[in-house]
């Protein structure tokens, strides 16, 4: 054990001169993070904030009901009144069109016909019409939805009222009001979820770092192969020196390069980006692990190769085909199918969901990727040993 | 002549490297298929549903099944779905409680959970939608009982042959200007159209490895040795990374069309843009090649820019999206090469265009070429000669 400690002691004495030890393991991740970061974050804004216009050609009870009191108490909706439906049209059109510069556009509009409230009172059929565009499609969604669970709403008491008389009932003084005031049986209520996912800035940074780990757990596996390339790994094997302590001490390089480079990344992408990668201890456990299944991949890749140049190839396909598979750029669990499935043979689907995880606030929610991370690591590591044996065996 | 003999062995040398046979034609496929198969295919949004398998509850969960845009997923346990809502492999989910049928007569809640604004108002306004139907039957029926004139079992007959006689608000919908003009084409067409861009910069970015090898190895200097000019090496290593950024550019062209029947449009059009931007590529090639010093440094560094400039230039969120929802982000990505190109591709598929829709944009790349080039020149000439 200390001439492998020995061995990994000089070995990270070495990388940590050398410069593409940096740029691979944080200048690379943490400026394709920091870039992504700034090109998908504004996608992602989460706060609903719209202007609708109204084209009141009725200006009746009812229409005046729903413009004060169904869009009026709509949270975060701005309602402005606009006077014919051609300009509501426009200014649609104009918000919609990103070369305009229009500045009292609008999110979308309902014209409200004349006659509207007395065909609602009078139960005979009428229309409202939204204007919308496909640009702002969450705020025509809204409108059409709000307008919908209007029309509903009338349509039900509408038929209150039928059903009360086809029942032998006779319309009294406050039928409608009685109508009107009764509830609806079914309602749709919300129940509060956790979240488990990451905010679209730690997504990129957790993806980013997690690819480049296994590049650099790479540079310390490919040691191995180099020394045995340079004649080095000979004098290595007629000094007083196990063999297995030769193969721990490179598996030790690469595990703490792999550990530091994600550890520096998780705190400057936390000072710099403003990333949340969660509690530091469900952090560190899970950082611990999926180095590990790296360092036994890498491994296990570079077992198969004869030389070390070609060892570099396979782990460098291996690590991107990972990458992509396991969500590192796009979030491929979310989407389903084949693969959502393929990836959760990858580590990094395992460790993003691990994150995922450790979002919900309960440190036991990261048990399962563990789990599976250090499975992964384990079965790799035995694999790795088995084949690399030959290159300590001559 | 020289000057091609040092090109073709740039070319051969890649070619034979299977390294690069995976990064340069495996890897562009794959992701060409991966990318039509997220984001290019009409997407459903996912509804978890737990319900049971009552008439009243089934009925409704029917209708909801009967909207188009919703995928319903069914889920035995509440907890199983909102866990894959919070990971965000649903939607939103609906939970229907067990005794459903017989507490509609009464007063029920039905659970409704979604961590995304966007899916709430959508999937919610469609879930509501179902129920509002059921609502008015059973809340015609429920007011004439309170009324005192009829039995419930009366009152919901009622109600049901009342339904159809009813006249309502009809709610009319129309949409002003342009839909998304990248809706427009097939599957695969804008993903194929980024991954070119990205993959002939990045390959030349990460190839520009073989540069720092030829000068390592002394291969550089051997060459200046024989009575071969300094112009003729220059010229046949930028012919070199020429060659590649081309083939693999070809090679993904073709790849994309007999496989995925992605929709290329003007073949002059297209093929001019190709060969351009992989000028602008070698020149960038050059440039890396001339500064960097060992290979392990030059493809990182490659990797970094070679992504984030892609990323930057609009290869992973669409430029119309960026121009729609970040329009600084937008001004931005035209700083790079990729921006151009891909707005010429959107000229040539997208709307159609020839070759003269496409001449600003070739200009501005020939421009990037032209000073990418120089600079290289100017460091390899002196990279060189310094030893």
């Amino acid at each position: 054990m200390r001439n492998a400690l020995l061995i990994a002691g000089k070995d990270l004495r070495r990388r940590l001169r050398d410069r593409s030890a940096y740029i691979v393991g944080i200048i690379a991740p943490l400026g394709l993070a920091a870039i992504f970061s700034f090109v998908f974050n504004p996608l992602s804004n989460a706060t609903f904030t719209a202007t609708f216009g109204v084209v009141d050609n009725d200006g009746g009870q009812i229409a005046r009901m729903f413009v004060d009191q169904v869009l009026g108490g709509l949270s975060g909706v701005t309602i402005v009144d606009v006077a014919t439906e051609a300009d509501a049209r426009a200014r649609v059109e104009a918000d919609a069109d990103p070369a305009s510069n229009a500045t009292n556009g609008l999110d979308a509009a309902f014209v409200i016909p004349a006659g509207f409230s007395d065909a609602v009172q009078g139960g005979a059929a009428t229309t409202l019409e939204v204007i919308g565009s496909p640009a702002n499609s969450t705020s025509a969604g809204v409108a059409d939805a709000v307008a919908r669970s209007f029309a509903d709403e009338v349509s039900a008491v509408n038929l209150e009222i039928r059903t009360y008389v086809a029942s032998g009932g006779s319309i009294g003084a406050d039928t409608l009001a009685a109508a009107v005031a009764y509830p609806s049986p079914i309602s749709v209520g919300d129940f509060a979820a956790g979240t488990r996912r990451l905010d679209t800035t730690t997504t990129m940074v957790v993806g980013m770092a997690v690819m480049f780990v296994f590049f650099v757990a790479q540079q310390g596996v490919l040691g191995l192969l180099e020394e045995g390339r340079d004649g080095t790994l000979d004098r290595l094997l007629v000094a007083p020196i196990g063999k297995w302590s030769i193969l721990a001490g490179k598996a030790i390089t690469a595990y703490v390069m792999g550990v530091a480079s994600l550890t520096v990344l998780a705190v400057s992408t936390t000072l710099l980006l403003g990333a949340h990668w969660g509690d530091p201890v469900g952090v560190a456990i899970l950082v611990l692990a999926v180095t590990f299944a790296a360092v036994g991949i890498m491994a296990v890749v570079s077992g198969f190769a004869r030389t070390d140049e070609q060892a570099n190839t396979y782990t460098a396909i291996v690590a991107i085909a990972l990458a992509i598979f396991g969500g590192s750029f796009f979030p491929v669990s979310q989407v389903g199918g084949v693969v959502a499935m393929l990836s959760k043979f990858t580590p990094h689907a395992w460790f993003i969901q691990g994150l995922g995880d450790l979002a919900s606030g309960r440190l036991t929610a990261i048990i399962p990727s563990t789990l599976v991370l250090l499975a992964i690591g384990l079965v790799a590591g035995v694999v790795a040993v088995l084949s690399l044996r030959r290159v300590v065996d001559r | 002549m020289r000057v091609l003999a040092i090109a073709g062995v740039n070319v051969r040398r890649m070619l034979r490297d299977r390294s690069s046979f995976f990064f340069v034609f495996v890897l562009p496929l794959v992701l060409v298929l991966m990318l039509g198969a997220v984001f290019g295919g009409a997407t459903a949004s996912r509804l978890g549903v737990v319900a049971p398998s009552t008439s009243l509850a089934g009925s409704l969960v029917a209708q909801i099944e009967n909207e188009p845009s919703i995928e319903v997923i069914r889920y035995d346990s509440e907890k199983a779905m909102v866990l894959a809502v919070e990971r965000g492999e649903l939607e939103a989910g609906l939970e229907i409680p067990a005794n459903f049928d017989e507490m509609s007569q009464d007063k029920v809640e039905l659970g409704f959970v979604a961590t995304n604004l966007q899916e709430q108002i959508e999937l919610r306004s469609v879930v509501e939608e179902a129920v509002a139907g059921q609502n008015a039957v059973l809340r015609a029926a429920g007011f004439t009982v309170e009324q005192g004139v009829s039995t419930y079992d009366q009152a919901l007959s009622n109600a049901q042959s009342e339904r159809s006689k009813v006249e309502g608000i009809d709610v009319v919908t129309s949409s002003v200007g342009k839909p998304y003009s990248f809706t427009l084409g097939g599957q695969f067409d804008l993903g194929a159209q980024s991954q070119l861009v990205l993959f002939i910069f990045l390959t030349s970015l990460t190839a520009s490895a073989a540069l720092i090898e030829s000068r390592t190895l002394g291969v550089s200097l051997r060459m200046l040795a024989t009575p071969t000019p300094m112009r003729t090496i220059l010229v046949g290593e930028t012919l070199g990374r020429f060659g590649v950024a081309v083939v693999q550019g070809l090679f993904i062209i073709l790849g994309t069309w007999i496989i995925f029947g992605v929709n290329w449009g003007n073949p002059v059009a297209t093929g001019s843009l190709l060969v351009i931007f992989s000028l602008v590529s070698a020149g960038a090639a050059m440039v890396m090649g001339s500064v960097f010093r060992n290979v392990a440094q030059a493809s990182g560094v490659g990797v970094l820019l070679g992504l984030g400039l892609g990323a930057l230039g609009g290869c992973m969120v669409p430029l119309q999206v960026l121009e729609l929802f970040a329009p600084t982000m937008y001004t931005v990505a035209h700083i790079t090469p990729h921006a151009w190109a891909l707005q010429a591709f959107a000229e040539i598929v997208q709307s159609q265009e020839g070759l003269v829709a496409i001449l600003p944009n070739l200009g501005i790349l020939l421009a990037y070429a032209v000073a990418l080039l120089a600079i290289a020149t100017w460091l390899l000439r002196r990279s060189l000669t310094r030893a």
